[in-house]
């Protein structure tokens, strides 16, 4: 049973980037007979500028993105809990909304609302003759990403904050510092590794975004990494799969390098932070005159970077055409919900709810025994789960999806009938988003003693009738915790399939990216809205029927 | 044949030996107890016995059949041992109720559900729980989670029961109850029992024999008079209770009596041993404060031998008896008394047979 349970995690796991780094070995693609050993692919990899072009511009996104999610987010997180900002504790709740909304969705709000030809961008050019911000630039998309990312940083940080001993700084005060010398010489230095590990990890994150840089950069022929396999493996006139396997190679590479840095960073429980109850403490630093301004500055950020670009959606997907020119109630229409009940549209709804189900129950399932093999069993191997477990988190989903499409093309019938099925595109969302229920589930099973189970073992029990009886009835919150973030996570995610999607077997995310582009924002607009809608509806159902923070786990 | 054998159980984390050569035996029917203080190796024998802990050397023996035995590489599971744990935190499942609680291991045990009905009310009645059954653990104060946790390491009859310094949690007026319930239940159960404590008068109230431990290494076993009375070593005459520690010189060996020289003066002091000390050696002198006898100069009855004269520096009142410092032309002694002595200037007699050499 462990040891099944451990086969499977990594094999799942690491599998997937074995036949990746096979392919990029090979002179030609894997589904063509023959091929010999190479390091070709590397080679014209290192000799393409736009490669090299495109690792400039990843690098200038990723550090501009990071720069500004760490900026606002750690600001926001000392704002929110050490001075008496007005409505301090709904903005905490309400910063964390760009981070349960649906990534894609969100970011085609922007491109509706502030993209070039977007609503407020006309209005303010046309009627107000004020430039707004290009977003199709790389500082304008790596504000996008930064307001996608920025409640990283502020979980972090936050969490950092509720954890440290709020007496140090009273003790600094007695001692006669005035508030601000405080922040800057207590609470700030205290705050330095959130911000090391927010860091890390943003940065890791905005180097594996493929969203943005596809909807935004590839029309203004701005190319990232990402987009440049992305493109490569699918545009292209003659697709090159083994030039882009050797290019997710060496970007996985660089993730896992970022990883290793960022455990390097941490000590060994930091890593798992979980959000404790903001109880009753007491406001330090007051705002005076700038308590209302700072406000107003949140409330700003939160309605243009969020409200706006969902509103957008919203509006977008009962119009014909969303217009500065002509009053949108002119051009109301229900024909883009309409599409949204037949053909592609309606198949990938469906598809996408079949597999977070599904998905959902499978990840939770293994993972909590998973977690169980990895800190409650005397499993010889048990001690690499952790980071196996957390592992997907930092692997960019594009290199997910092209691991598991070789992977598939090299398992025989299984995997042909993975490959055929929306089961494929399951499996591959499952492992991608494996971290999250991991560290959902990981900080619960930590506050459940020890003892309790040893306790059982002395009764008699065995390992799994002890892990049945006792320690899984124990954690059901996270469990259960960990099932709607599950959910919630696969329905959103969409970049793996990307590699691995074909007609029939499409899922929301897919269908919104490839018929965004084909020009479709209307049925696009609704059908993200449905993502939005259940997202949010499923969230609330996990927060009603248990209170424990189904949000906790994202900082991980 | 000893209930439980230990020998030579050796445990390392990392350079550090948490226990070292760890032997012992615990007789049938026989209240063992492990004392030290916190990180002596008493909890690491505990969970090695139960099967918690792998030592890296050593074999322990539970009525004569090895359940670990290191050079056979033989480790029983903890579940296949069928031993008995109160553990520190008592470990009551939290998501069932006291009777569950003590129904889960005669279920793993596939008893049939009449039975587990009947065994476990008739051990709910040992444990004074009859009327809790149906309560959940958190409907519980500290010493009845304490007595559920009891009932489920006694429910399958195990052959030998480890209590986890069981009473730490408790409060003091509850925790001198449940010694005195502890005790009588592991006495009319006849039950084989290893303590750990470190808490000295909870190890002397309740134990048959003790074995004290420091740094992972068994320091004296014995009964509680003897390790009180003659410890075997200046940490046992530290850690179990108070002492006064003498240092001198010997100075003389005539029928079990040597003649220590001590303090600053050389007074010769009279010390029952069992066994000749080295002429001419250095050897510390320890002895009880309450062994000590204290009167008033002028009206002393002791005089002469073993008997000094010195100065009270301070007198604590303590309720139950008067603690003295005391200033014997230079060695510093603590005394006890009963009775309050009124007098700055007082003789002190220490008694030879109180008194032990310690290494």
């Amino acid at each position: 049973m462990q040891a099944a349970v451990w086969v499977l995690v990594v094999g799942l796991v690491i599998g997937p980037f074995i036949p990746m780094l096979y392919a990029s070995f090979r002179d030609r693609p894997l589904y063509e007979a023959g091929g010999v050993f190479t390091t070709h692919a590397y080679s014209q990899l290192f000799s393409d500028s736009a490669f090299w072009h495109a690792w400039l511009n990843t690098l200038e996104y990723a550090t501009l993105s990071t720069a500004m999610a760490v900026a606002g987010g750690a600001s926001a997180a000392i704002l929110v809990s050490r001075t008496n900002l007005p409505f301090r504790s709904a903005y905490g709740r309400l910063l964390l909304l760009p981070i349960l909304l649906p990534p894609l969705g969100v970011v085609l709000g922007w491109i509706v609302v502030w993209g070039p030809g977007g609503y407020l961008t006309n209005l303010f050019s046309q009627r107000l003759h004020v430039g707004t911000l290009a977003i199709d630039t790389i500082p304008g998309m790596s504000l996008i990403e930064a307001s996608r990312l920025l409640p990283v940083a502020y979980m972090t940080c936050e969490a950092a904050l509720s954890r440290a001993d709020s007496s140090l700084e009273d003790a600094a005060r007695s001692a006669g510092a005035a508030p601000l010398k405080v922040l800057r010489k207590v609470t700030i230095p205290m705050l330095r590794p959130a911000l090391l590990n927010s860091a890390t990890l943003i940065f890791t994150l905005s180097v594996a975004s493929l969203g943005i840089p596809l909807l935004l950069g590839t029309p203004r022929n701005i190319k990232f990494v990402s987009s440049y396999l992305y493109l490569q493996w699918t545009n292209a006139a003659q697709p090159d799969p083994a030039t882009v396997s050797a290019g997710a190679v060496l970007l996985l590479l660089v993730a896992t390098a970022l990883l290793l840095l960022r455990n390097r960073l941490l000590g060994a429980e930091a890593r798992y932070v979980s959000i404790a109850g903001r109880a009753g403490r007491t406001a330090m630093l007051s705002l005076r005159n700038w308590r209302w301004p700072l406000a107003l500055v949140i409330a700003l950020y939160l309605v243009f970077s969020t409200l706006l670009p969902v509103l957008g959606l919203a509006v977008m997907s009962f119009v014909v055409v969303l217009t500065p020119l002509v009053a949108p109630w002119k051009l109301a229409t229900w024909s883009n919900w309409h599409q949204l009940t037949t053909g592609e549209f309606h198949r990938a709804i469906t598809n996408s709810l079949e597999i977070s189900f599904v998905g959902a129950i499978l990840a939770t399932a293994l993972v909590a025994i998973a977690t169980l093999v990895a800190h409650r069993s005397r499993f010889p191997l048990r001690k690499a789960l952790p980071f196996v477990m957390l592992y997907p988190r930092a692997t960019p989903g594009l290199i997910i999806g092209i691991g598991f499409f070789w992977t598939y093309l090299l398992t025989w019938g299984i995997g042909s009938w993975l490959r055929g099925s929306i089961w494929g595109i399951m499996l591959a969302f499952v492992v991608r988003n494996l971290p999250f229920a991991y560290v959902v589930m990981y900080p619960t099973l930590a506050r459940i003693g020890e003892e309790l189970d040893r306790a059982g073992r002395a009764a008699g029990a065995g390992w799994w009738r002890t892990s049945r009886s006792i320690v899984l009835p124990l954690l059901r919150p996270a469990i259960f915790s960990a099932f709607i973030l599950m959910f919630v996570e696969i329905l959103c995610d969409y970049d793996p399939a990307l590699f691995l999607v074909k007609p029939g077997n499409e899922v929301i995310g897919t269908t919104m990216l490839s018929q965004f582009i084909q020009g479709m924002v209307g049925p696009v607009a609704a059908l993200a809205m449905v993502q939005v809608v259940v997202t949010l509806v499923v969230l609330a159902i996990g927060a009603r029927l248990f209170k424990t923070g189904v949000t906790g786990g994202h900082d991980a | 044949m000893p209930e439980i054998e230990v020998a030579g159980l050796v445990r390392t984390f990392a350079d550090i030996r948490a226990l070292d050569d760890v032997s012992f035996n615990v007789a049938d029917g026989e209240l063992f107890t492990l004392l030290g203080p916190s990180g002596c190796g008493k909890s690491t024998t505990l969970m090695s016995i139960a099967g918690f802990q792998t030592p890296n050397e050593g074999r322990i023996a539970v009525g004569g059949a090895p359940i670990f035995d290191a050079s056979r590489r033989l480790n029983l599971a903890a579940e296949r041992r069928n031993l008995g744990i109160v553990f520190q935190s008592y470990a009551v499942w939290p998501h069932m109720t006291v009777f569950d609680n003590l129904a889960f291991p005669l279920k793993v045990r596939k008893l049939k559900r009449k039975d587990i009905g009947t065994r476990v009310r008739e051990v709910l009645e040992l444990v004074d729980l009859g009327p809790y059954e149906k309560r959940y653990p958190h409907q519980l104060s500290g010493g009845q989670q304490q007595r559920v946790a009891l009932g489920r390491a006694l429910v399958y009859s195990p052959s030998v029961l480890l209590l986890d310094e069981p009473f730490s949690n408790l409060d003091a007026k509850l925790r001198e109850r449940a010694r005195t319930w502890v005790k009588d239940l592991q006495h009319s159960l006849g039950l084989t029992t290893i303590f750990v404590t470190h808490d000295q008068d909870e190890a002397l109230s309740m134990s048959d024999r003790v074995c004290v431990m420091n740094f992972g290494v068994v320091q004296q076993i014995g009964t509680p008079e003897e390790v009180y009375r003659k410890p075997a070593n200046r940490f046992v005459a530290e850690f179990v209770g108070q002492v006064n520690l003498i240092a001198g010189t010997v100075a003389g060996y005539e029928n079990s009596i040597a003649i220590v020289d001590v303090g600053e003066s050389a007074r010769a002091l009279q010390v029952r041993v069992d066994l000749a000390p080295q002429p001419r050696s250095s050897v510390t002198v320890a002895v009880r404060p309450e062994a000590l006898i204290i009167e008033a100069a002028d009206f002393a009855t002791h005089n002469g031998s073993n008997t000094l004269s010195a100065r009270v520096t301070s007198v604590a009142f303590l309720g139950d008896h008067y603690q003295y410092e005391l200033d014997a032309s230079g060695l510093v002694l603590t005394a006890q008394s009963a009775h309050q002595v009124g007098s700055e200037e007082v003789k002190v007699h220490i008694p030879p047979d109180a008194c032990a050499v310690v290494a």
